[in-house]
């Protein structure tokens, strides 16, 4: 009984309105109930859900002609128990005694509830509580916490523990446990812990999660007590329940600029070269954009590539890409959720002025060994999840490695045989669960990337992250974790042109960061974040060695940098009252450069002149560890949310940041050198505010979310470089670089539509960016002190992604993407000047490389649904790019002997079509 | 067949991947060309006629510079003197006095264009003087591993006030003509024709040719403890270079820079420069000390100067850095050939264009050289050094 009141619970949601009447011709004799069933089921759409013994085996016969499902269905079961139910999308839905409702229950997601005042009124009626009161037909399982105690004057009592899936045992993360009509709410993370305030007496408790059943218990409280929850998987409509679950939470959360996407998503949308890639499609949501195709970095809402905290699992990844941004670095089975940051960030995180992608591994299956594989063109992935000791500890293993090599040496063509272009990766993330208070999960994960830019170059780039998470539970209300990372980002160049100038260079950043956060639940109105994180920077920014015998190259090494980053913070969750709720966050960070040998040097130029040679005046000598400098100040994270309708909410938010470390990009050339450069006595952090405000409507039972952000953002010290900068290995790079003040305003839409045959979801943002770049001498004034856009500023950009599925199996997806083309440098004339022929460049980024746009398409295939199939296959098959547009990336000029050469780098021109096989175990 | 073809595929892809991605592209200027003023000026502490140029930039597809004429340009010192300009070849300008710019003094260009706007530079002082102290030559190798002599200076600053130089040189060299003779082939009739051996009438074996540096050759001290500059190259001449081949002078003039104008064509000179993909420098417009006064937001290139001036001159044979048993000089400009064309029509049009000089009479004396006509004729530059110098031995010169 209980488990189909479940499974009518969870069809309900997907229920719409609208019927289509169709007309069927259907004759059959003497056959099963079972067997007419299918019969339909070849003949027509219509698909049916039921179990099997429901149906008795009394043979029937029946000669229809033009008639409507309905009146078969209704002959078919006319003598029988079995009700039905037929959705939009020609599903059937059997159910046995229960009459499947058109609407949903209306109590459910609503987290306002006018009937109910979770007051006074409620203990009254607990008190009375009396067991003959329960419904008769109530199938909710009812769960008593403490004994009724009537010297008692305490109102609530707080209801913690674990949710774990009942098949794996797995700890269930992004669990949402509401209290119906009384709004509290809580998500559990990913220790899958969670801890709520429950009125005395009576609350009926809802769990809720994308994939999963959802669980309905009645609890009646008289004290403080822990319940485990177990839920189980929903195996039947797996992605469209996924969508569910935390469907209001765009809406209901009190944060803007959030982006969630999920792995899961995102399995239908076209590939490139078939990987199936994360980051790929948060670049077709509003307010993510890359400078171009084949650029590694993000431009989050007009800010700087440099200015992303991209994490995965509390690691920093420095270059999330491979083959110059053309796939993510990140391995698309082992991702989990990514959680973008784009307007408040949390005050836990710091370091960066734009955002925070938060990456999470999954949690390998503690049960029984699973994997999933993939076999693209370029590319093939295996990922394994094991138990190690069953139920408390397992491991993921997820590998995704090219065999480009292979092929390319295995080529009779000549030219390619050198070349080189391939790159793997490796992740690994294990869980152990020590008891019911603590977890201790460690990830390791390694990438590497080696290609030849020219042919006879050799560049090759590694990210290397470990990171350990201790959680530990104190009590039902302070739960809390400890967190140790490290990551390294390096590169490496080698040219071998059998010349004098042959070079080996090599640069390296390395972090290593020690974070304490703590959650302390006061109330259900609030709830507290606090904790303290230190981070050790060190930077060699390498050296420049000569190649070979013959090379005149002279050794050169920059030397290493090293410093010391900080924060502590606050953040307050306060749940106001049913409408409104507020999240405020204050961080203080505080930065320290230090030295990093016993003999660093900081150069010295005269104050208030342009720094260049002619103003070095000397050098000021550090010893190891002595501060060099210090920046720090106060950063405040504050978001509020407020409903005005049903379904229907405005945010506001204001968000503010420091970030000590920047990139030195030289983005006029192909090559990905970006190396990372900490603030110091010559170069001043970045920071940065942003303001943003936004509209959230759901519509038709979430079906539809549509969001409406506006932001503008202003900051310092923004670093860009003078006319003819050159950054890789310059000694005194502080003296190329210039430090101006960025401005960037935008406004956001997004429509999606989350369920239905067609879906997917329509973007468009309208964002300027810009720099300016003012100082009282020409040397450092960049188009005359005024602010011009900046090298990512596109105004229009338009991003379609639908999803049509033709049957459960079959389905087509496209993307289509427009933006305006990115501004650049142009050459404008040539002019003669001590008798040398030089060129004349336009005012920085005046003129705009053409508008980029590419559609793409696929159609995937799935395996059939089984459920106890060995392994599930799906099939991808896609076309990038079909329209074959050239989309420059950049174009760029480069003077040699006098001549003007302009080049144009594109990444893909043509269409690019690609099979990749999935299978799933 | 099809796996074939799937191969293909890869290459295409890779081999966009790894190194087609970057296309050298067709560029033309045609839609974003800027007319832009182009200002050369630099004036100095020497008595003389300065000069100032002006130019406007051009289309990458063209070759020259279209000069700006029929400007008004003066230059403006704080002790109110006036010195006027006049074009005197298109677009360059000559002051109608001679003067020196004075210590002490601002000075400041003003031009008006016939088009009437009007630009001004910022007051600029002349900078402080420093002399050459020596130029030392060196037979060495280069940065890219050639041989050959290198000219370097040696200047000392005991004030340490000078700091930042920038080099121009202009270099004399000796021409001798190896097949030269006393004596030269003269048309006596056309029809018929007929020619007869005469005296030369003019100096034709030893000729001079001066040419200028172009570029900017700069050095600075200011990293320096002492205001010193050690073994600065300015002129490195290749082992194989013609002009090496005889007597050679070389006039060194160092500039005081004013801190402003050494980073603006330090930041020219690193734009100009050639740039592999791997390095590239920020484009961008360089801003120099001149502005227009009519449209304050219209670009003009350019620095006006007042620079201290110190010069030097050095004659050398690089016979004398040659190592006898193994090193050689130079090769002549031209390879140098003989013939000895039939008396006819095309030897008197020969003579006439001077495409062929007389070196000898062909007789048996020596070898008889084919065809056999009268003369053995050598290429033109071998037997005379007008047709690439000229023949007025210059005023400083000492042999």
């Amino acid at each position: 009984m209980k488990y189909i009141a479940l499974f009518i619970l969870l069809f309900s949601y997907q229920l719409t309105i609208s019927q289509e009447k169709k007309e069927i011709t259907i004759k059959f004799e003497n056959l099963k109930k079972i067997d007419v069933l299918k019969s339909i089921e070849a003949q027509t759409q219509y698909r049916f859900y039921f179990i099997e013994n429901w149906l008795d085996d009394t043979l029937i016969t029946g000669d229809y002609y033009n008639q409507s499902i309905k009146d078969i269905l209704n002959i078919i079961f006319s003598k029988t128990d079995i009700n039905y139910y037929i959705s939009s999308d020609n599903k059937i839905f059997l159910t046995k005694n229960n009459l499947i409702s058109d609407s949903l229950p209306s109590t459910f997601f609503k987290s306002t509830q006018k009937e109910n005042k979770p007051t006074d009124s409620i203990i009254t009626e607990s008190i009375q509580y009396n067991e003959n009161n329960i419904i008769q037909s109530d199938i909710i399982e009812t769960i008593r916490i403490g004994k009724q105690n009537k010297n008692t004057n305490k109102k609530k009592y707080i209801l913690s523990g674990y949710a774990r899936n009942k098949n794996t045992n797995s700890l269930i993360s992004n669990l949402i446990i509401s209290v119906k009509g009384k709004n509290i709410n809580f998500v559990t993370g990913s220790n899958g812990f969670y801890s709520i305030e429950l009125p005395i007496g009576i609350n009926l408790i809802e769990v809720k999660k994308l994939g999963l059943s959802s669980l309905e218990k009645r609890i009646i409280i008289y004290g403080d007590g822990v319940l485990n929850l177990y839920l189980t998987d929903d195996v039947e409509e797996l992605s469209e329940v996924v969508i569910d679950a935390s469907k209001d939470k765009n809406v209901k959360e009190a944060i803007t600029g959030l982006t969630q996407i999920k792995t899961e998503e995102i399995k239908n949308i076209p590939l490139v070269l078939g990987e199936r890639d994360i980051l790929k499609v948060a670049i077709t949501l509003p307010g993510i954009k890359t400078a171009g195709e084949g650029s590694s970095g993000f431009n989050v809402r007009g800010g700087k590539e440099d200015q992303n905290l991209i994490l995965l699992d509390n690691g920093v990844i420095y270059n999330p890409t491979h083959f110059f941004g053309i796939f993510s670095a990140l391995n698309p089975f082992t991702s989990g959720d990514v959680n973008i940051y784009k307007g408040t960030i949390p005050a836990e995180y710091g370091g960066r002025l734009s955002s925070v992608f938060e990456i999470n591994t999954k949690n390998a299956n503690d049960k029984k060994v699973s994997g999933e594989a993939s076999i693209g063109p370029v590319t093939s992935n295996i990922t394994i999840e094991t138990p190690i000791i069953k139920n408390k500890s397992s491991i993921l293993v997820g590998a995704r490695g090219t065999y480009s090599d292979w092929i390319l040496r295995s080529l009779d063509e000549e030219s390619l045989q050198n070349s080189r272009a391939s790159f793997y990766d490796i992740v690994a993330k294990y869980n152990h669960k020590v008891n019911e208070k603590n977890n201790i999960q460690t990830t390791g994960y390694f990438s590497k990337d080696q290609f030849s830019i020219t042919s006879d170059s050799l560049f090759n780039y590694s990210n290397r992250l470990a990171s350990l998470k201790w959680s530990h539970t104190f009590n039902d209300r302070n739960y809390g974790s400890l967190i140790l990372s490290n990551s390294q980002y390096k590169f490496n160049i080698e040219f071998d042109g059998n010349s004098t100038n042959d070079f080996d260079l090599g640069y390296e950043v390395n972090e290593t960061e020690l974070k304490l956060k703590m959650n302390y639940l006061l109330n259900d109105k609030h709830k507290f974040d606090y904790g303290i994180s230190g981070k050790l920077y060190n930077v060699d920014p390498g050296n420049i060695d000569p190649l070979g015998q013959q090379s005149i190259i002279e050794s050169i090494e920059i030397p290493e940098e090293r410093a010391f980053e900080s924060g502590l913070f606050v953040s307050h969750n306060y749940n106001a009252n049913e409408k409104l709720s507020l999240n405020l966050g204050i961080r203080y960070s505080f930065y320290a450069a230090l030295g990093a040998t016993n003999n660093s040097i900081q150069r010295v130029y005269t104050t208030g002149l342009p720094r260049n040679q002619t103003t070095l005046v000397g050098e000021e000598s550090f010893s190891k560890n002595e501060v060099i400098e210090t920046f720090g100040g106060p950063e405040f994270r504050i978001s509020a949310r407020y409903f005005l309708g049903e379904d229907f909410s405005a945010k506001a938010s204001f968000n503010s940041s420091y970030q000590y470390i920047h990139t030195l990009s030289n983005n006029t050339t192909v090559s990905p050198t970006d190396t990372w450069k900490l603030s110091d006595s010559n170069i001043r952090p970045q920071q940065g505010n942003q303001y943003s405000l936004g509209f959230y409507k759901n519509l038709k039972n979430n079906t539809f979310e549509f969001s409406l952000e506006g932001y503008y953002k202003t900051s310092k010290n923004i670093l860009d470089y003078k006319v003819g900068a050159n950054l890789l290995l310059n000694q005194t790079i502080e003296a190329e670089v210039l430090q101006g003040d960025g401005l960037s305003y935008g406004i956001e839409f997004l429509l999606k539509k989350t369920k239905g045959r067609l879906n997917g979801w329509l973007g468009y943002s309208y964002s300027r960016s810009f720099v300016k770049l003012e100082s009282d001498f020409a040397e450092e004034q960049i188009n005359n002190g005024d602010f011009f856009a900046s090298n990512f500023d596109k105004p229009h950009d338009v991003s379609l992604v639908l999803n049509y599925k033709l049957t459960k199996r079959f389905s087509f997806s496209g993307n289509f993407t427009y933006q305006t083309g990115r501004p650049v440098t142009f050459p404008v004339g040539s002019f003669i000047l001590n008798g040398v022929e030089r060129v004349n460049y336009s005012d920085r980024n005046a003129f705009r490389i053409p508008d980029f746009y590419r559609l793409d398409v696929g159609f995937n295939v799935e395996g059939n649904h089984k459920i106890k199939k060995l392994a599930h296959s799906f099939w991808n098959i896609s076309i990038y790019n079909v329209l074959g547009r050239n989309n420059p990336y950049s174009v760029f000029f480069v003077t040699d002997n006098g001549d003007i050469r302009a080049f144009e780098s594109s990444i893909f021109s043509i269409p690019i079509p690609t099979i990749t096989y999935n299978l799933k175990f | 067949m099809k796996k074939i073809n799937l191969l293909k595929l890869y290459v295409i892809i890779f081999s966009f991947i790894s190194y087609s991605c970057v296309e050298e592209v067709e560029f033309e200027n045609m839609d974003s060309f800027e007319d832009v003023l182009v200002i050369e000026g630099t004036i100095t502490n020497e008595f003389k006629q300065h000069k100032i140029k002006l130019t406007r930039t051009f289309q990458f597809e063209e070759n020259e510079p279209i000069p700006e004429s029929n400007a008004v340009v003066r230059v403006l010192s704080s002790s109110q003197d006036i010195y006027e300009f006049q074009e005197v070849e298109p677009g360059e300008y000559l002051s109608t006095s001679e003067f020196s710019a004075l210590p002490n003094n601002t000075y400041q260009l003003k031009i008006i264009t016939a088009s009437n706007q009007e630009y001004s530079s910022m007051p600029v002082s002349l900078t402080s003087t420093t002399q050459i102290n020596s130029i030392n030559v060196e037979r060495q190798f280069n940065g890219n591993g050639t041989d050959g002599v290198a000219i370097s200076v040696n200047s000392f600053d005991p004030t340490g006030n000078s700091r930042f130089y920038r080099y121009e040189y202009e270099e004399t060299y000796q021409i001798i003509a190896p097949f030269w003779s006393r004596f030269d082939a003269v048309v006596v009739s056309e029809n018929p024709p007929d020619t007869e051996v005469s005296l030369r009438t003019r100096e034709e074996r030893v000729c001079y040719n001066t040419q200028f540096s172009t570029g900017i050759i700069q050095e600075q001290t200011n990293n320096l403890t002492e205001d010193r500059v050690t073994g600065k190259v300015v002129r490195f001449i290749a082992s194989d270079n013609f002009i090496l081949r005889s007597r050679y002078s070389i006039l060194i003039k160092q500039f005081v820079q004013s801190p402003e104008a050494f980073s603006f064509f330090e930041t020219l000179n690193e734009l100009s420069g050639s740039q592999s993909l791997l390095s590239q420098n920020q484009p961008g417009f360089i801003n120099g000390n001149i502005t227009s006064i009519t449209n304050p937001n219209e670009r003009v290139i350019g620095f006006f100067e007042a620079s201290s001036v110190s010069e030097q001159r050095i004659f050398f044979n690089f016979i004398d850095f040659l190592d006898r048993g193994t090193d050689r000089l130079p090769s002549y400009i031209v390879p140098c050939n003989f013939t000895a064309p039939i008396e006819d029509s095309a030897l008197i049009s020969t003579i006439q264009r001077r495409s062929l000089v007389f070196f000898r009479e062909n007789d048996d004396d020596q070898n008889i050289i084919p065809p056999g006509g009268p003369y053995v004729m050598v290429t033109s530059e071998c037997g005379d050094c007008t047709l690439i110098g000229s023949n007025i031995v210059p005023d400083f010169w000492v042999d």
